[in-house]
């Protein structure tokens, strides 16, 4: 049995400053368990940049960029989180960059911030345009100096508690195979965003299911918030993968079938400039409304042919790389073909604005976490800013409880289960394909729980869902190997986005307003009298139960949220 | 629908003794990754690879095609199929890194080896702030100095080309050089650590580098490893580094070539190896082989002007320092000595005698003919 006191599960940018501050803050034996090497994390895929009000961002203040995280969140997120991590800003900012990492300047040496959707002031700090990628390598080289002990390519499978404490983890040695049981104090759970629901249609890499979101769902915790899904309006109608907003920004037009220009009947000053979400709405609403392109007439285009092949390569290399490589178009004599794509989870495990859980010693941090400091819609740039300070902030607390914490006795049951199910897994008949049921997942979770959403669709959506997670368990792992085995994997992910679907699904249907992300074509207004509060999903003997939960206002009270 | 055939590395250490090939039939379509990936899907589900962020950001998905390093995301099957005009698609893992199954590779080992050379930036504390409230001033322009370093993403794609890598085990690797030098040239990194690295990086086989250039061309960010290696020697010879046969011998480049405008082939093993017999056996052997040779290059006309230049592009490339002027001047001796006048007015001479014949004549009677 492996025994630490705080062990972080997931190496992307959470789960690495968690680490860093919890390395360079005790001599607890602390580890970072990761189902990828830490440098492959998703977080390297940020490239806008991260919000932070800095020492000579004059004019602007934590008060003003926490009033926009509200409003963007459509008055959802708790003021009291917010506050937090608006204020810690500066600090994570300068610390990131005091260790190396390499923001981009001002002529006088100073971060240069630029402006971002839903921000009253130029308050993102970049990197050139990969920041994320920037922050994910530094906080890696970071961990190195630190001497952090990685468990590279560990895949988590339980969490174990007694119902007041963590008490240990299950997990699976991808390279050597093999269920361990792991005993430790406390545990961060900093594992991603769960957006691979949508399977194909996200913009998130291969591995971002949700992982540590499931095993908490499993373990009797609380989710928040699991219906609040960001799209982003252009994803490749093939792959799901961004295209930057930057083509629409370089005067890219969006057409439909017929070839016309539709944003005008949707933005008409903005055009295709209009804020995300409702590019995405006009987008999915053209698709709907059978004025779609190509033979299904499943995708909008976006055509960037009257730019010209020079000014294409100078501004937007990278999108027409990824048209010709992914998309087999080139986007200099063709339009490309584009669809809204699922990009952020602002759902997941339930804490409070520390980042602690109704369990003692268990945390959770990064997209994985519902603090709340998104709500019903994350603004660009918050997603960084929250990892960092959410890593920090629970590496703090756990640092903290584990000092003083007691030994903890984790039942080799649990293992066992495990181990019993991974053999049940394999030794399945293999009535079902996982290539073609998670395309039905994936396809489900589009059509009734995509851009809108209508009741009686989401009712039959959810039937799909329960279905398909009632099918999952026919699924058969083929490759009976112990050594890297990616066929067991890619199964345990699966599972994990049939355990997770619903969790979106049920308060999806329950939420009879348009708030943020989730809007309702029944239901197209925003209702604080009966909505102003978080969705509680929790797993109590196979299903899936609904509660709600106050919102925590102080200081900005609700209004309409316009721009 | 157009189709190719990968022919696939499988190697299970626990299942097979020796590894073989398994061809699969995948369609010409999307990339590289995308036929991996309906191989697990819809042929074979116990194919081993690794993959993440399928859009060239998060380097796991390096192996060979055809015996060249690529990177799968990155890879269009329609290219691969023109290149290679129809023939079967060869599938191997990385090189230089031991198989853990199939195409993944064991990648713990090259990290190690990248920690010793202390890849991270160890603050300066009269640069960066101590206080975490206190943001340190970097100018725009100081970026420039390691903005393709930073384009590293672990992929091990020029470990697994490295020439280095298969010839010395303890040598590094091109990317941890890159990853090292990146703090190099970084104002704010401390100069003890600077120091060390030098030395950490030299026991690492800074000198084992052989200028291939191989991992600049499969490097898929853009990063230069050769170059940044070249540029940790140059760093490693104005720090005094100079015992080592690679730093001796470039210090004989940088030296001879200013001196005289060429390197010395008599001189060289006795400066960088120490033997001082190499001279007199290599004349004789020449000698006897009818080959002529000069104990100093022949002075050529105009070299105090190549001085300038030469030293105008040092300088520009900031290596200026790398010179030795009392090697130069001792160099410069013993032109004179053999010329008999100082070095100035000898070049003149050589050159308006060298037209009556008179010297040249002479020369080649001393040392044995043109020099070509």
């Amino acid at each position: 049995m492996l025994e630490y006191d705080i062990v972080i599960v997931g190496g992307g940018g959470a789960g690495l400053y968690a680490a860093l501050w919890a390395a360079e803050n005790t001599i607890l034996k602390v580890a970072v368990m990761t189902k990828v090497y830490p440098t492959r994390s998703h977080t390297g895929a940020a490239e806008g940049g991260i919000n932070a009000v800095l020492t000579h961002s004059i004019g602007d203040s934590p008060e003003a960029h926490a009033y926009d995280t509200v409003k963007g969140s459509d008055f959802l997120a708790d003021q009291d989180a917010v506050d937090i991590m608006c204020k810690m800003g500066a600090a994570v900012i300068y610390d990131i960059a005091h260790r190396g990492v390499p923001f981009s300047r001002r002529p006088d040496g100073r971060i240069a911030q630029r402006p971002f959707g839903g921000a009253s002031f130029p308050r993102t700090c970049y990197a050139a345009d990969k920041t994320g990628f920037y922050i994910l390598q530094t906080l890696y080289e970071q961990c190195l100096k630190n001497n952090v002990t990685f468990l590279n390519e560990w895949f988590l499978l339980s969490i174990i508690h007694n119902g007041e404490r963590v008490e240990g983890l299950t997990a699976w040695d991808i390279r050597n195979g093999g269920v361990h049981l792991i005993k430790t104090k406390a545990v961060i759970l900093a594992t991603g965003g769960h957006a691979r629901i949508y399977w194909n249609r996200t913009s998130n890499a291969l591995g971002n299911t949700g992982d540590g979101t499931a095993a908490a769902l499993r373990a009797g915790l609380p989710l928040k918030d699991m219906e609040f899904i960001q799209f982003h309006p252009t994803g490749l109608a093939k792959t799901g993968i961004l295209v930057t907003e930057g083509a629409r920004g370089e005067g890219g037009y969006l057409r439909n079938r017929d070839g016309e220009r539709f944003m005008k009947r949707y933005a008409p000053e903005k055009m295709e400039l209009a804020p995300r979400d409702i590019v995405a709405r006009a987008i999915q609403t053209e698709i709907d409304e059978g004025r779609g392109c190509g033979p299904r007439g499943d995708y909008i285009c976006l055509d960037l042919t009257h730019l010209g092949e020079e000014r294409i390569n100078e501004r937007l290399p990278q999108t027409r790389e990824h048209a010709i490589l992914y998309e087999g178009v080139d986007p200099v004599r063709e339009p490309i073909p584009i669809a809204p794509t699922a990009h952020y989870s602002m759902g997941g495990i339930d804490t409070d604005k520390l980042g602690r859980t109704g369990i003692k010693g268990l945390y959770a941090a990064g997209e994985c976490a519902c603090v709340s400091v998104h709500g019903a819609n994350r603004l660009g740039g918050n997603s960084l800013l929250d990892v960092l300070v959410y890593g920090r902030l629970t590496a703090l607390e756990a640092v903290k409880y584990a000092d003083e914490a007691p030994e903890t006795n984790p039942s080799v049951a649990k293992q066992k289960d495990d181990e019993r199910r991974i053999l049940e897994l394999m030794e399945s008949e293999g009535k079902e394909k996982l290539p073609e049921l998670r395309r039905e997942l994936g396809e489900t979770m589009m059509k009734h729980f995509g851009v809108f959403r209508e009741e009686s669709s989401m009712k039959k959506g959810l039937e799909k869902l329960m279905e398909i997670r009632e099918r999952a368990k026919h699924v058969k792992v083929h490759d009976t190997g112990k050594r890297f085995n990616t066929d067991l994997i890619s199964v345990l992910e699966f599972l994990n986005l049939v355990d997770l679907a619903p969790a979106v699904a049920v308060p999806a249907i329950e939420r009879r307003e348009s708030r943020g992300s989730h809007a309702r074509r029944d239901y197209p207004n925003r209702d604080d009298k009966n909505f102003l509060k978080h969705s509680v999903v929790e797993l109590k003997n196979g299903e899936y139960k609904l509660s709600w939960k106050p919102v925590k206002i102080t200081k900005f009270p609700p209004e309409e949220r316009k721009y | 629908m157009e189709t190719a055939t990968l022919k696939v590395f499988r190697f299970d250490p626990d299942k097979d003794k020796v590894p073989y090939y398994q061809d699969y039939e995948v369609p010409v379509e999307g990339t590289l990754l995308n036929a991996l990936l309906y191989i697990k899907d819809n042929l074979d589900p116990t194919l081993s690879f690794r993959a993440f962020c399928r859009s060239e950001v998060c380097g796991s998905c390096a192996m060979k095609v055809n015996g060249k390093t690529k990177l799968a995301c990155k890879t269009p099957m329609k290219e691969l199929v023109e290149t290679w005009k129809g023939k079967p698609l060869r599938i191997d893992p990385l090189d230089h890194l031991k198989v853990i199954r199939d195409l993944v590779v064991d990648i713990d080992k090259p990290i190690e080896k990248m920690k010793t050379l202390i890849p991270w930036l160890v603050p300066d504390p009269r640069v960066v702030p101590t206080d975490p409230m206190h943001e340190s001033i970097i100018y725009p322009e100081e970026l420039e100095a390691y903005k393709d370093q930073i384009h590293c993403m672990l992929c091990f794609s020029c470990y697994s080309a490295c020439e280095a890598v298969e010839d010395y085990e303890r040598y590094r690797g091109p990317f941890a050089f890159s990853r090292a030098y990146r703090f190099q040239v970084d104002r704010r990194d401390i100069e003890t650590a600077k120091e060390k690295r030098i030395r950490y990086a030299i026991s690492g086989g800074l000198w084992s580098c052989v200028q291939c250039q191989k991992c600049l061309y499969v490097c898929p960010k853009g990063v230069k490893p050769a170059e940044d290696i070249q540029n940790l020697r140059g760093q490693a010879v104005r720090k005094g580094f100079t015992d080592k046969p690679g730093a001796k011998k470039l210090k004989h480049y940088v030296d001879w070539i200013y001196a005289t405008g060429q390197i010395n082939r008599l001189y060289l093993p006795e400066e960088v190896y120490g033997n001082r017999e190499a001279r007199e056996k290599l004349t004789k052997a020449y000698e006897e082989m009818g080959v002529e040779v000069w104990e100093v290059p022949k002075p050529t006309k105009g070299l105090m002007k190549f001085r300038d230049i030469y030293l105008e592009i040092l300088s520009k490339e900031e290596k200026a320092l790398d010179l030795d002027f009392s090697h130069v001047r001792k160099i410069d001796k013993m032109v004179s000595d053999i010329f008999k006048a100082d070095i100035c007015t000898i070049v003149d001479r050589v050159h308006e005698e060298g037209k009556g014949g008179k010297l040249i004549e002479k020369l080649k009677g001393l040392f044995g003919g043109d020099n070509g």
